[in-house]
C-alpha cells in the first residue's frame, strides 16, 4: 500500500512537470493558434540558464530562479518577433514546421554553449526529504506540485478575469476581428510567447531537480504534448489533469512493466514511451481530448 | 509567352514536354553514366547517399506535399524497411531483389495502419500521431532481441543472381537506377487520377469528398505509397551502410527529410530531388569546412553533430518564412521572370 502511494506521489510530481509544460502549450495555442513543438526545448534552455546562473556564476538559487524566468520571457518574446510575427495566418503545416525548426535551432545553440554533458543544479532542496505519514517524499517534488497548483490557479484567473487574458482568448478565436476591436494582436502574441517560455522555464528547472540538466531533457516536451492532447488542447484544467494522468500512468508502468519480457521483447525504459502510447490511444479514441470541444467543420 | 502550344492530347500528356527537356535529361543521364569513372570513392559515396535520400524524400513529398498529410515519423518507415531487409536477407537468406520489394511492402502495410487514424485526424493531431509512432518504433527496435537493440545489425552485401555488389561504383549504378525509377514512378503517379485525387484532398478534403473522392481509400493509399518509398530507401540504406543501429533512425532523420521537401518545394517531384541533394550535401560541406579550419580551431570538429541539426532547423524556418514554395518555387518564378522580361506579367 505504501509503495503504491509512493509511486502515485512520484507520478504526481512528474505529472506536475508535464502539466506545467502542457500549460505552456495550451497558453500559446489559446492565444496564437500555434502548436509549439519547441516547448521542451524552451524548458531545456530554461534549465540550462538556471544552471548557468546558480552553479556556474554562483548567484543564490532563488535569485537565479527569478533571473532565469525573466531571461526566458525575453527569449520567448524574441522568438515571437523573429519567427512567428510573419507566420500569422499561415497554414498549420507551416507554423508547426517552424516550431520544429525552432526546436532544432535551440538544441543546436544549447549544445554549442553548454555541450552534451550532464549537469546538476544545486538547489536548497536537493537531496532533502520530507516524511508525511510514513511516506518519504523529496522536497523538490513537493515544491513542484505546490508551484504547479499556484500557477494553475493564476492562469485560470488570468484567462477569465484579466483584460489581457480575455484579449488573448479573443485573439486566438479570430485575430482579424480582435484587431478591429482595438486589440494589439502583435503585442498579445508576444505576451503569449513570453509567458509560454516562462512557464516552460519553470518546468525545466523543476525537471532538472528530478533528473539532471542535459540536452535530451527536451524530449519531455513531446511527452507533455501527450498530456495536452489528453486534456484537450484548449483547456487549462485539461492540461493539468492530462499531465497528472500521464505522470501517474508512467510511474505505474515503470514500476510494474519494466523488467518484463515477452518473446524476446524487453520492457525496459518503458517510461520513455508510455506517454506516446497514451497519445496514440487518445488520438484513436477521442482526438479532441477530455475537455476539448469537437471541431465542426464548415464546407 | 513562349511560342509553344500544345495542339493534341498526346503532346499534353507527354512525360517530357519539350525537346529541350529531353536533351538536358539525355546529358544528365550521360553524365551519371560516366561520372563514376572520374569521381573519387568519397564523392561517389556522397552521391549514393543523395540517391537514397531522393527516394525517401519523394515518398514524403507524395504524402505531405501532394496529399497534405503531415508526417513527423518518416524516419520510422525507413527503419522498418532497413530492419526488414536485414532480417530477411540475414536470418532467412532471401535474395536482395525479393527482400527489397518485401521491405517496401512491410513499410507500406505499417504505413496503412498509421494512415487509418488520419481519416479522423488532421494537421496537428496527425503530426503528433506520426511522431508518437516514430518514437514507439525506435523503442521497439531498441528493446527487441530480434533486432539486437543498440548493438545494431550487420546487413549482407547485395547479390543479384550471383553478382556481388562490391565497389562504391556498383552501388552507385544500383542506387541511381532505383532513384531514377522512383522519380519516374512519382512523376507518373501525380498526373494520374490517383495523383489528382491526392492534390484535391490536400486542397480541401471536405470538398474532395463531396466531389466523389473516397477519402478513406486515397488517404490510406497516400500513406501506403509514401511508406513504400521509405521502406525501399531504408532497405537500400541498410545494404549500402552494411550496419544499422536504431539511433540513426531517430527524430532527427525525420526532421532531415522534412527539411528536404520544404527546402525543395512541397508538392513538386523536382523539388524533392533538389532538396534531397542539398540536405544530404550540407553535412559534407560542413565537414569539409571544419576540416579547413581544423588547424586554427581544433574544437570545431566535435561540434558537427550540433551544427547539422541546427542548420536543418534554420533551413526549414528560413524557407517557410521567406520562400514557402521552396527552391522549386524560386526556379519557377525566375523562369517566368525571364520569359516575360521586360514586362512584369
Amino acid at each position: 500500500m505504501l509503495k503504491i502511494l509512493e509511486i502515485l506521489f512520484n507520478g504526481l510530481s512528474m505529472g506536475a512537470i508535464y502539466a506545467l509544460l502542457a500549460l505552456g502549450f495550451v497558453l500559446i495555442f489559446k492565444s496564437t493558434g500555434i502548436i509549439n513543438f519547441a516547448q521542451g526545448e524552451l524548458a531545456m534552455v530554461g534549465a540550462f540558464l538556471c544552471y548557468n546562473f546558480a552553479t556556474l556564476m554562483g548567484v543564490p538559487y532563488l535569485v537565479a530562479f527569478f533571473i532565469t524566468l525573466i531571461v526566458a520571457a525575453v527569449l520567448g518574446g524574441i522568438v515571437d518577433i523573429l519567427f512567428f510575427r510573419k507566420m500569422v495566418g499561415e497554414p498549420m503545416f507551416s507554423t508547426i514546421m517552424v516550431t520544429v525548426g525552432l526546436a532544432s535551432i535551440l538544441t543546436c545553440i544549447a549544445g554549442l554553449i553548454w555541450g552534451h554533458d550532464v549537469y546538476a543544479i544545486r538547489s536548497p532542496f536537493t537531496n532533502k526529504t520530507a516524511a508525511i505519514g510514513g511516506i518519504v517524499l523529496s522536497q523538490g517534488s513537493l515544491y513542484t506540485i505546490g508551484i504547479s497548483v499556484i500557477l494553475l490557479v493564476l492562469f485560470v484567473l488570468f484567462f477569465n478575469r484579466s483584460l489581457l487574458g480575455i484579449a488573448m482568448k479573443g485573439t486566438a478565436e479570430d485575430a482579424d476581428t480582435s484587431g478591429l476591436m482595438g486589440i494589439n494582436v502583435k503585442r498579445i502574441h508576444m505576451a503569449a510567447w513570453a509567458i509560454g517560455a516562462l512557464v516552460a522555464a519553470v518546468a525545466g528547472i523543476f525537471l532538472a531537480e528530478q533528473s539532471f540538466v542535459r540536452l535530451v531533457m527536451s524530449h519531455t516536451g513531446i511527452k507533455a504534448m501527450a498530456a495536452a492532447i489528453l486534456g484537450g488542447m484548449e483547456s487549462i484544467g485539461g492540461a493539468i489533469l492530462g499531465g497528472v494522468i500521464v505522470g501517474v500512468v508512467e510511474g505505474l508502468a515503470a514500476n510494474y512493466l519494466s523488467g518484463m519480457e515477452i518473446g524476446g521483447f524487453h520492457f525496459g525504459d518503458i517510461k520513455d514511451v508510455t506517454a506516446f502510447a497514451i497519445m496514440i490511444i487518445v488520438l484513436m479514441i477521442r482526438p479532441h481530448g477530455i475537455f476539448g470541444k469537437e471541431k465542426v467543420e464548415r464546407v | 509567352m513562349s511560342g509553344k502550344f500544345k495542339v493534341s492530347y498526346r503532346e499534353d500528356m507527354a512525360l517530357f514536354q519539350t525537346l529541350w527537356v529531353k536533351v538536358w535529361l539525355g546529358i544528365l543521364v550521360a553524365c551519371m553514366l560516366v561520372s563514376p569513372f572520374f569521381l573519387t570513392r568519397y564523392q561517389l559515396s556522397i552521391l549514393n547517399e543523395m540517391g537514397i535520400a531522393t527516394i525517401g524524400a519523394l515518398g514524403l513529398n507524395l504524402l505531405t506535399g501532394f496529399t497534405g498529410q503531415i508526417s513527423l515519423g518518416h524516419g520510422a518507415f525507413l527503419a522498418i524497411g532497413a530492419y526488414t531487409t536485414a532480417l530477411l536477407t540475414g536470418k532467412l537468406g532471401i535474395p536482395f531483389v525479393l527482400s527489397l520489394v518485401l521491405s517496401g511492402l512491410m513499410a507500406a502495410i505499417l504505413g496503412m495502419i498509421v494512415g487509418i487514424p488520419s481519416l479522423r485526424l488532421k494537421g496537428l493531431y496527425l503530426a503528433l500521431g506520426t511522431l508518437a509512432f516514430g518514437f514507439i518504433v525506435e523503442y521497439i527496435i531498441f528493446h527487441w532481441d530480434l533486432t539486437q537493440g543498440d548493438m545494431g545489425m550487420a546487413v549482407r552485401r547485395i547479390g543479384i543472381g550471383g553478382f556481388m555488389m562490391k565497389s562504391e561504383r556498383h552501388y552507385f549504378y544500383l542506387i541511381t537506377g532505383f532513384a531514377a525509377l522512383a522519380t519516374i514512378c512519382a512523376r507518373n503517379l501525380v498526373r494520374t487520377k490517383i495523383g489528382r485525387n491526392f492534390v484535391a484532398i490536400r486542397d480541401r478534403d471536405t470538398a474532395a469528398e463531396a466531389m466523389g473522392i473516397s477519402l478513406a481509400k486515397y488517404k490510406v493509399m497516400a500513406f501506403a505509397v509514401s511508406s513504400f518509398y521509405a521502406g525501399v530507401a531504408g532497405c537500400l540504406m541498410a545494404h549500402y551502410q552494411k550496419w544499422i543501429v536504431p539511433g540513426s533512425f531517430d527524430i532527427s532523420l525525420s526532421i532531415a527529410y522534412i527539411a528536404m521537401i520544404i527546402l525543395g518545394g512541397l508538392g513538386s517531384v523536382l523539388g524533392s530531388i533538389l532538396g534531397a541533394i542539398l540536405i544530404t550535401g550540407i553535412p559534407h560541406l560542413i565537414i569539409y569546412l571544419t576540416d579547413l579550419f581544423k588547424e586554427s580551431y581544433p574544437a570545431l570538429s566535435g561540434l558537427i553533430v550540433d551544427f547539422k541539426l541546427g542548420i536543418f532547423g534554420l533551413i526549414i524556418v528560413i524557407t517557410l518564412l521567406f520562400e514557402p514554395k521552396g527552391l522549386f518555387g524560386m526556379y519557377r518564378r525566375t523562369k517566368v521572370y525571364w520569359k516575360t522580361w521586360p514586362f512584369k506579367y
